[in-house]
């Protein structure tokens, strides 16, 4: 049965690029996926090339990483697809075809896939009557935020990717593609499944596949849920699947490296951020978590197989990013003896000053937590007797308009602090974007691509 | 019955979309997912987490996994990077889910975490 072997290069940035080095030299790939983006990273990228256009791509991926993975991938064939091209495509394609030509590769065949850059295509879905409802919120329309929008990128299939692997792409670099497609592209590009009924469970397994390979060292260790079982932590690999052409899959990992591949760490990716996990919502299929079957095999090695789905939606999700002010934090430590009834005291003074101009705490957005007592889970957890603790990082977050606001606002706790006290030079105050998360129809968001050649 | 406290049951892992958190809890076996089953509710999660979550709970079940998936609205303080939370991914969720008590059937076996 024919099998394809794909790597995850990077789950997240910044990845480690010798990681992706030993996949190419050790784990005998045919692709390697980057993904490089978060949530965020659009907005924040869209922002940096307005400033300098040619910014907007990840290029500790793209120019350093790419320094060191190109070669190798080049020298065995093995073919790349990223979304590391960020709002900049065209330019990190430069990027790698200058570092191809300073290699002395030759007739590398780099594409630039196109159209997940929905900004200016907003207006005109507008006209024809689609609201762009907030999904989280409900909010209906984006009248409120249209003046404040950064950025605004739908999450796109495989449809380019596929094209530029027909073409004979060695490097595919997309933009907000959606992570999944980085590895459901070249599965059904080198099985030839097409987006058509008899291949819809296939793909819900590509898709599935994707999903838990995607995350990359996840799979391997990484922030694991048995992290105390992970052998050499420092040195966890990147993972690979075996993809076989009936639709079932191994989980593995880079022969040598540290880490762990087994049952846990990867049904850990199939509850990772799948919500309705009957219904795994991906531009290119919609898979169903529900029916996989998860064998650890030994040996970092888990396979998965009764993988199912059902076609691809006719929306695709968007991503708009818009300004929504300054936020500024402070972080002071007090320490014992008291350390809880002193920091107690922090928070106090400060809100007693902020009501001395007049500011109430139900106006203000103003957060304080007690680093090492409840600053990641507030009272969900129990609170150490103050006996037990040594030392309180006072830590306050207040978001306004102006970024002096907001300085202003953490500042009424910082200078209020009991003996002892231990103060670090304050942050500077950071534009804070929010996201609105929202569909559009497919039928609005056509996808290309355009092939360069070192 | 006895209490004992979901992390002697379960593994949880948490991840965020937006304003979303979820949190998959995964079963140290069979038993133990019935168990959970049947007492982690939407009503239950949400009075867990004592205001931090504010919005819809909904708890959905992976039988093929002995796992539950958890989807939490309006959970984040407003997402990252809108919220003030020093968590702006919601990465800790998961861990506070271990906290929560269950019940368990006087003389129940604990099986140790695998």
């Amino acid at each position: 049965m024919k099998k394809i072997v794909l790597g995850a290069g990077s789950g997240y940035a910044p990845s480690n690029p010798m990681q992706a080095v030993k996949l190419i030299e050790e784990g005998n790939v045919d692709y390697l996926g980057f993904d490089q983006l978060a949530e965020l990273t659009m907005s924040i990228m869209a922002i940096n090339k307005s400033r300098d256009p040619t910014q907007g791509y990840v290029s500790g991926h793209i120019i350093d990483g790419m320094k060191l993975i190109l070669p190798r991938a080049y020298e065995r064939g093995i073919k790349m697809i990223t979304n590391g091209g960020g709002v900049n495509c065209e330019e990190a394609a430069n990027q790698v075809i200058k570092i191809a030509k300073e290699s002395g590769l030759t007739k590398l065949k780099v594409a630039i896939v196109r159209g997940d850059d929905v900004l200016g295509r907003l207006a005109s879905c507008q006209e024809k009557g689609w609201k762009f409802r907030n999904l989280d919120t409900g909010e209906e329309n984006i009248d409120r935020i249209k003046d404040n929008i950064v950025a605004a990128n739908a999450y796109i299939g495989s449809d380019a990717i596929i094209g530029a692997l027909e073409a004979g792409a060695d490097v595919v670099i997309a933009g907000r593609c959606s992570d999944n497609a980085l590895f459901v592209a070249p599965i059904m590009y080198e099985f030839g499944w097409k987006f058509e009924e008899k291949y819809t469970s296939l793909i819900g397994a590509a898709v599935t596949i994707g999903h838990v390979i995607e995350c990359a060292d996840f799979n391997c260790g990484f922030g694991s849920v048995v992290w105390e079982k992970v052998p050499k932590p420092w040195d966890i690999g990147y993972p690979l699947a075996e993809v076989y052409e009936d639709g079932t899959a191994i989980i593995g990992k880079a022969p040598g490296t540290g880490g762990l591949v087994n049952e846990w760490n990867i049904k850990a990716q199939l509850v990772y951020e799948v919500h309705d996990p009957n219904n795994y919502l991906m531009p290119d299929g919609i898979a169903d978590m529900t029916a996989v079957h998860v064998e650890d095999l030994g040996n970092d090695r888990v396979r998965l197989t009764n993988m199912t789905g059902k076609p691809r939606p006719d929306t695709l999700k968007v991503q708009i990013g818009y300004r929504v002010g300054y936020l500024a934090e402070t972080l002071t430590i007090v320490p014992a003896p008291k350390a809880l009834t002193k920091a107690r005291r922090v928070e106090e003074f400060g809100w007693r000053r902020l009501a001395d101009r007049g500011l109430k705490r139900g106006d203000v957005e103003v957060q304080v937590d007690f680093i090492g007592v409840n600053s990641l889970l507030k009272s969900v957890v129990p609170i150490p007797d103050e006996d037990n603790i040594n030392e309180i990082g006072v830590r306050v977050a207040a978001k306004a308009k102006t970024a002096r606001e907001a300085q202003a606002l953490a500042a009424a706790f910082s200078d209020a602090s009991p003996v002892g006290t231990g103060f670090s030079a304050p942050h500077r105050p950071r534009a804070v974007i929010a996201l609105w998360p929202t569909l559009i129809p497919r039928e609005d968001v056509p996808v290309d691509f355009i092939m360069k050649e070192a | 019955m006895s209490k004992v406290l979901l992390k002697d049951l379960a593994y949880a892992r948490s991840g965020d979309k937006g304003d979303i958190s979820n949190v998959g809890i995964m079963a140290f076996n069979k038993d133990n997912y019935e168990i959970l089953k049947k007492q982690v509710t939407p009503e239950m999660v949400k009075a867990h987490y004592k205001g931090l979550v504010k919005g819809e709970v909904k708890v959905y079940e992976m039988q093929n996994i002995n796992s539950l998936e958890i989807v939490m609205y309006n959970a984040l303080g407003g997402g990252a990077t809108n919220t003030l939370r020093w968590d702006e991914t919601g990465k800790a969720m998961c861990q506070g889910m271990l906290y929560m008590e269950i019940d368990v059937p006087k003389g129940f076996k604990l099986a140790p975490p695998p």
